[in-house]
């Protein structure tokens, strides 16, 4: 197997020019071990079934049977999901912190302007390249990064090259000489060739790794593989600074209980399993894991909860100045629901990503505000995070 | 020229070309594509596969068959209590509705490998797409594949206010959707059962199926129309006794009030797994939707909103702008979409008309394919592509799991993405190979991969790929460069 790694690598230096995790650019020297990993939870999570206020005055009649007796209570009046005990236990050790009132600057209630906006860091119109793939271009160091999954997620796309994505294979490989003459046919197909070229890259750090051979669109079954892969990448000598996962599923117009606790379980064994994975490096990395909006404050006809806007924000790793509760509550008062019906948001989450470039990453404000997120000025990076 | 017309008419409209195919579209494209505007080419023989109704009839009989002869059974065996019977009866209608998906795969990858009328086919799927129905639980596993052959196939060239409705009120939509459970919030059955509105369909109707976001509709639309949608359901034993709970409460008074419960709840046991609409569930009163106000008859309420909303020019422009980036490019140019545009409403949202105008697109008829396939295209053109019969083996679910786009299992109500970002990323790009490379192995029995290039792409193929098939040192490897060319990447 190293033999035959060893191999692609020689072919891929020959011909592919592109390289997932450039050599030779090492990673900036206060910067080095520093990992981000950003969890998208497709759907909009309900963050108030997640970590309920539970002395909030007005929850019991709002929520009723959607909120788990069980929750673990953490600080200042919230509870975590019984669901979820490793993430309880990170944030009583200091190593998990949360937004509980947390959301974009978007106010419509589609999941997918939603997602597009909180993936391309606009306010109003979509673009066509991600947040993420512009602060590579302006990275203070040679950084890369890499998404779990078989599609490229709009936050990585765009013109910044040094972005992959790997998924589990269940065919036999093609031999080095079909992929010599493929990289040759796609010379003139810059599509194409950056696609097989970084795709080759990817396997070589995977290369091996065993997994659930079922690839594809992941469900809750899928969360615990999908991290441990972003670990492995991650955790590689001269590996990516940045992973990306997405985690689909969690729109619970209806039956929420039960998939919500089937999903909590899944994201908490994966996140335990990722500090696993990156061993030392968990000390000096930190995740976020967010959705594009939250849910409606009251419960629907069918046991469930229809799109909201402010949402909850999950922050941990050993980089993470945990313990805490970010932002202020709104409370559910009836007054202080967004048009009567929706928490507020409190802490805009631009204001989260950029606090956690800068400080955890490096890169400057200047760019955070004028290129990565443009003309974001008005929401400055939130200090003190890590 | 004429060959790479034909070639264009087979690949970009059609699903790849068949072995002469090219030849039989290149005297007249236009023409033989508009032969293809049939109703009829949109169907595929239904077979031995379920309808929904029998679907959801199997799922109630079995229920309600094994609590019947519980009850007969006077010495119940101990080995075998009533909760596990239940559960074993609903696990084999559960297998039963996986093997029925299963088959409807399997139909429907044969039709798209043979059929002779691949423009209509590709129009259907076009459709099913925006109609976006997934298997994403046990209850829809068994009504995806019906809801295509009973909701699209037989509307696709009819008129779209037709095509709407008969989406919105199927009994697979009106679940995947959550409407079969919406309730009206001031009915009997919501104040006594704890149910009540969900504004999904509604929503989802709005953004997707008619205007697309950020048209000029707002939250209270939602809710209205939700309210308008309320009391359209699928009947079941459930359904039947929500109806009379709500009359009963009503004050249907004495004996003339127990014979109208009676018959109404019978009007629903007899149309178990059908769209229904029961009265009291529905919200009561006019409703406000973009401005209009809908009074009279409850039942016609959501199907006079949805006509409104099949003629807004919203609607038009939103089903346009889709047509156009399906058939010309990721970015279509505004030309493309005003001409669709107006045939839409010219015709008033007449789709053998819009069909023709996609055709008559001069855009769309550019020698270079500007598509990237999605992974479905890919194999469908393929196996069309050596004359095939079916899909890969009959069995192409691995396949299509290992591509992540196993049929009727989209991620979310909009659909499969329809541009080249989302499907062209490394990962998928290494699936593509390692497919490539499987199947190569199987498709070179007897045919030179110089021919399957030359039948599948014709003058659409560059010299630099016919050069690289032509030089490769196996017959596998030129069929895997074949596949993987950029030309057969792409449509």
């Amino acid at each position: 197997m190293l033999q035959r790694l060893s191999r692609r690598a020689v072919l891929l230096a020959g011909c592919a020019g592109v390289l997932v995790a450039p050599k030779g650019r090492a990673a900036t020297p206060d910067s080095r071990g520093r990992k981000l990993i950003v969890v998208i939870l497709r759907g909009a999570a309900d963050g108030l079934a997640i970590l309920p206020k539970i002395d909030d005055p007005d929850i019991e009649a709002y929520r009723g049977l959607l909120v788990d007796r069980n929750a673990a209570p953490l600080s200042d009046g919230f509870a975590l999901h019984s669901a979820m005990p490793t993430l309880a236990a990170m944030y009583r050790s200091g190593e998990a912190a949360f937004v509980p009132a947390f959301g974009g600057p978007y106010r419509e209630r589609s999941h997918f302007e939603a997602q597009d906006l909180l993936e391309c860091g606009e306010v109003r119109n979509v673009v066509a390249d991600g947040w993420l793939n512009r602060a590579l271009q302006r990275a203070p160091g040679g950084y890369s990064a890499v998404s779990i999954g078989p599609a490229q997620p709009l936050i990585l796309r765009g013109d910044a090259q040094n972005v992959s994505s790997w998924s589990p294979a269940v065919l036999p490989e093609a031999s080095d000489d079909t992929i010599v003459r493929l990289m040759d046919l796609y010379e003139t197909d810059p599509v194409l060739k950056q696609a097989l070229s970084a795709a080759l890259g990817a396997d070589m750090v995977a290369g091996g790794m065993a997994m659930d051979s079922m690839g594809g669109r992941g469900g809750p079954a899928q969360y615990v593989q999908q991290f441990e892969a972003a670990g492995r990448f991650l955790a590689q000598p001269d590996g990516p600074e940045i992973a990306v996962v997405s985690l689909e599923g969690w729109d619970t117009h209806t039956q929420q209980n039960q998939m919500l606790r089937q999903r909590l379980a899944a994201l908490d064994n994966a996140i335990r399993r990722l500090r696993e994975t990156l061993g030392e490096i968990w000390k000096t990395s930190a995740l976020i894991a967010v959705s594009e909006f939250g849910r409606t404050v009251r419960v629907n006809g069918g046991q469930g909860t229809d799109h909201g806007t402010g949402g909850l924000a999950i922050l941990a790793g050993g980089a993470v100045k945990g313990g805490r509760m970010l932002g202020d509550w709104p409370t559910l008062k009836a007054a202080a629901l967004f048009e009567g019906r929706d928490l507020m948001p409190t802490v805009e989450s631009r204001s989260i990503f950029k606090g956690l470039l800068r400080d955890h990453l490096g890169w400057t404000t200047r760019d955070l505000n004028g290129f990565i997120f443009p003309d974001s000025a008005a929401v400055p990076p939130a200090g003190g995070l890590v | 020229m004429t060959r790479l017309m034909g070639a264009i008419a087979a690949t970009r409209f059609g699903l790849g070309a068949r072995p002469g195919e090219i030849n039989d579209a290149a005297s007249d494209p236009r023409a033989w594509l508009k032969a293809q505007i049939r109703p009829d080419a949109a169907l595929i023989p239904p077979g031995e596969l379920m309808s929904s109704k029998q679907v959801l009839e199997a799922r109630v009989d079995g229920l309600l068959g094994q609590r019947r002869s519980g009850e007969e059974d006077k010495v119940r065996p101990s080995a075998n209590p009533a909760e596990e019977v239940q559960k074993a009866v609903l696990q084999q209608v559960q297998r039963e509705a996986r093997e029925g998906l299963q088959k409807e795969i399997e139909a429907r990858s044969r039709h798209a490998a043979i059929t002779p009328d691949p423009f209509a086919e590709r129009w259907v799927r076009f459709w099913s797409n925006h109609f976006t129905v997934a298997a994403r639980n046990a209850q829809m596993i068994g009504l995806v594949g019906p809801f295509e052959r009973e909701a699209i196939r037989p509307h696709v060239f009819g008129r779209f206010e037709t095509l709407l409705a008969a989406s919105s009120f199927h009994p697979a939509m009106l679940t995947y959707l959550d409407a079969a459970r919406s309730v009206g919030p001031s009915t009997v059955a919501a104040r006594q059962r704890d149910v009540g509105l969900n504004e999904n369909l509604a929503r989802e109707i709005l953004e997707l199926h008619t205007m697309g976001v950020g048209s000029g509709y707002d939250q209270a639309d939602i809710i209205e129309f939700a309210k308008a949608l309320t009391g359209w359901t699928v009947g079941s034993p459930l359904t039947a006794r929500l109806a009379s709970l709500g009359m009963e409460a009503a004050g249907a008074r004495a004996a003339r009030g127990a014979r109208a419960r009676q018959a109404a709840r019978r009007r629903i046991l007899e149309q178990i797994g059908e769209a229904v609409f029961v009265e009291e569930l529905h919200e009561p009163g006019p409703r406000k939707v973009l401005g209009i106000v809908y009074s009279g008859s409850a039942e016609q309420q959501a199907e006079r909103i949805l006509r409104d909303l099949s003629s807004n020019p919203a609607t038009a422009r939103h089903i346009a702008f889709k047509l156009a980036r399906h058939f010309v490019s990721d970015t279509p140019p505004a030309s493309a979409t005003k001409k669709l545009e107006d045939a839409y409403l010219r015709s008033e949202g007449d789709l053998s008309v819009l069909a023709g105008a996609v055709i008559d697109l001069d855009e769309a008829w550019g020698a270079q394919p500007q598509k990237f396939k999605c992974p479905e295209e890919l194999l469908i053109s393929a196996s069309r592509a050596t004359g095939s019969q079916t899909t890969f083996g009959g069995a192409p679910r691995q396949i299509y799991v290992s591509l992540a786009q196993q049929p009727f299992t989209a991620p979310s109500p909009a659909g499969w993405p329809d541009d080249t970002a989302s499907w062209s990323g490394a990962d998928a790009m290494k699936k593509r190979l390692e497919w490539a490379n499987a199947v190569s192995r199987r498709m070179v029995r007897g045919e030179a991969p110089t021919s399957f290039l030359d039948q599948a792409l014709a003058d659409l193929a560059s010299k630099r790929t016919r050069d690289a098939v032509a030089r490769a040192e196996s017959a596998e490897q030129g069929m895997t460069i074949a596949l993987m060319s950029p030309e057969f990447q792409r449509r």
